[in-house]
């Protein structure tokens, strides 16, 4: 393997290294800042999960955890790390990771920072459907998540299609989705107050977004869709770079536009779907977590992997934080997001109206 | 960079170009000289940018066709026009954030593939469309704290990266000011002389474009008017026919290429008469120096 710096790239500590791998004839641009970021968040999620593990009202020393792991632990470790704990960890780390990456995805394409799955109703499509599911089917399991995933995909293809006219452009595909998410919100609420209050409880729960009882079940899913949909999205990014120069410019660099952005839109829905399905619409982690590291590396790389390494520490963080701030009692991590997120939010709107305008 | 080995011809043959049910261009035929500046001029609205926008595909005819040596461009493999033709947009847009050498990089996109994103050619071939748009030493600064000038220069080093023989730009000069629009075009007629790229551009100034094309193509309502070398066909009447103005066409005192001074209104004498004698002095005094 082979690794050279661009020469004229070179600025803060800030640049192209192009690395070739003889074995594969892959030669690859990477952003050192970007690989430095995505392997230091990486580390710190890793490090949030183990620690998750030993952390409950039957705390586990670090030890007995690593022990269990192998195989080696108590019976009664066995149970409580792995059935209890180790799903949920590793269903927060993958559904951070597709949140993340979803969100990038999105404000990307959109050049736009509040095109974020959350805003433009992705996850709110997941939502009605699954209170649907929840409240007047009186479904549950695998039939919620079935739902939700149907109720992403669905609204996503609306969006799409309400938002097209000779092509999608980022500000009216942001428009269009606030105005969906508005109507979904709407149903939501209808379908709340014609519940059962036992149903009505389990909706809202679900609808604010806890990893609490995640099985090895809810996490195969995302675990699948994240190990198929991140390939394809390193593969397509590179006509990301020529699409964020605008339509005009990419198709005179040779890029078939409707079909590159199709394709990264239809990963980022897949990815925000399937994670909304596993652990509820955990707000704000798709408009987040890009966004605090795009600071951290700066315009000059994408920013895909370093959003789902940033996305992932995020959920493993605030789920650790929610399960412990009111012990017993554990709150839904989608309240210690929405406590980050909102003021981040407005933070947001008001520092730019830039933000708001450009499409 | 590579440098243009041959000339590719780019001819539109009967076409129609519109959005929407809105017919814009109507069954238009033009040559481009090959190896030659040429310039589309013509009132706001005559559709010269949605004919550029037709020769650069960007979008589809609803008749006729776009050839380029001969094929019709919409048939042609995308990825395999844009290493014949390249574009530059109306005010083009670089994300936040972005070096200039990371914009003009992105010119390389037809060139690479996923599994080769960069090569020694690559970063050749960026570093001499620095070279030549003397942007060099603005490789490390970020797009956003550029010039207007300085700006265009670097999306013209894009273009130019992309290797291109053939060049098509939109408006280049459009919100520069006059030295800077003077700047571009200079830019654009050394890379003409240089290797003999063809380069079709959508002008405002008709006295710039007077200047520097090659070839005049003068629109109307969708329609060529007159075409051919600016000395040839611009005169008191065509501009009358394509701008609707009431003017004198004098040979430009600098390189004799027509230059269009508009006869002053009535109204313009009246408001500069009412208003400051001083002032109406200077403008009789302009006036007759134009004249002489």
């Amino acid at each position: 393997m082979t690794v050279a710096t661009h020469a004229l790239s070179r600025r803060r500590g800030d640049c192209m290294v192009t690395v070739h791998t003889r074995s594969f004839g892959i030669t690859a641009r990477v952003h050192v800042r970007a690989v430095a970021v995505t392997t230091m968040l990486s580390a710190a999620a890793l490090a949030v999960f183990v620690w998750s593990l030993t952390i409950g009202d039957f705390p586990i020393g670090l030890a007995d955890v690593i022990a269990t792991l192998r195989g080696t632990g108590t019976s009664e470790h066995e149970f409580i790390v792995r059935t209890l704990r180790l799903p949920r960890g590793l269903t927060g780390l993958a559904v951070g990771a597709a949140f993340g990456l979803s969100g990038a995805i999105f404000q990307r394409l959109a050049n736009n920072q509040l095109a974020s799955p959350d805003i433009i109703g992705v996850n709110a499509g997941a939502a009605v459907a699954a209170v649907f599911a929840i409240v007047v089917v009186h479904a549950s399991g695998p039939a919620v998540t079935a739902a939700a995933l149907v109720g992403a995909t669905v609204t996503a293809i609306a969006t799409y299609l309400l938002a097209y006219r000779r092509g999608v452009t980022g500000y009216r595909l942001i428009l269009v989705g606030i105005g969906v998410a508005a109507v979904l919100n709407a149903l939501v609420q209808y379908f709340l107050t014609r519940a059962e209050i036992y149903d009505a409880q389990q909706a809202v729960v679900w609808l604010t977004g806890s990893l609490n009882g995640r099985s090895w079940d809810d996490l195969r899913p995302i675990a699948v869709t994240l190990a198929v949909v991140t390939p394809i999205v390193i593969v397509v990014a590179r006509q990301l770079r020529a699409l964020e120069l605008g339509d005009d410019a990419a198709r005179g660099l040779g890029v078939r536009v409707e079909r590159s952005r199709a394709v990264l839109l239809l990963a980022g829905v897949a990815l925000a779907a399937v994670a909304t399905a596993a652990a509820g619409p955990i707000g704000f982690v798709a408009l987040i977590a890009p966004q605090i590291t795009r600071q951290l590396v700066g315009g000059r790389s994408l920013g895909l992997l370093p959003a789902a390494a940033g996305g992932a520490l995020l959920v493993v963080a605030a789920d650790l934080v929610a399960r412990r701030i009111f012990a017993p009692t554990e709150l839904p991590v989608g309240v210690v997001t929405a406590v980050l997120g909102a003021p981040y939010l407005l933070y947001l709107i008001a520092r730019s109206s830039r933000g708001l305008t450009r499409g | 960079m590579t440098v243009p080995d041959r000339h590719p011809s780019l001819d539109a043959v009967s076409v129609s170009l519109g959005y929407h049910d809105r017919t814009i261009v109507d069954h238009l035929s033009l040559s481009i000289p090959a190896g030659q500046v040429t310039a589309i001029v013509g009132a706001n609205a005559c559709g010269k940018s949605t004919l550029l926008r037709g020769l650069a595909r960007l979008i589809t005819p609803t008749s006729g066709a776009v050839l380029l040596d001969g094929q019709d461009i919409a048939r042609l493999p995308t990825r395999a026009v844009a290493a014949r033709l390249g574009i530059l947009p109306q005010q083009p847009s670089a994300p936040d954030g972005l070096t200039v050498a990371d914009l003009v990089g992105r010119g390389r996109h037809p060139h690479q593939r996923w599994f080769r994103q960069w090569s020694a050619a690559d970063a050749a071939a960026v570093e001499e469309a620095l070279a030549v748009t003397g942007i060099s030493e603005l490789g490390d600064r970020l797009v956003d704290e550029l010039s207007g000038g300085q700006r265009q220069r670097a999306w013209i080093a894009l273009a130019l990266a992309q290797g291109a023989p053939l060049m098509l730009l939109d408006e280049p000069t459009t919100f520069l000011d006059l030295a800077h629009q003077v700047e571009v075009l200079d830019l654009l007629a050394d890379l003409n002389d240089r290797d003999g790229r063809t380069i079709v551009m959508v002008l405002h100034d008709l006295n710039l474009a007077c200047r520097y094309a090659d070839h005049l193509v003068a629109m109307g309502c969708g329609t060529i008017v007159a075409e051919g070398r600016p000395t040839d066909i611009v005169d008191a009447e065509l501009v009358a026919q394509v701008f609707g103005l009431d003017c004198r066409v004098l040979p430009d005192p600098l390189t004799g290429t027509p230059m269009v001074v508009p006869v002053p209104t009535r109204r313009r004498q009246n408001v500069a008469g009412r208003g400051d004698p001083a002032a109406a002095g200077d403008a009789a005094e302009f006036v007759s120096a134009g004249n002489a």
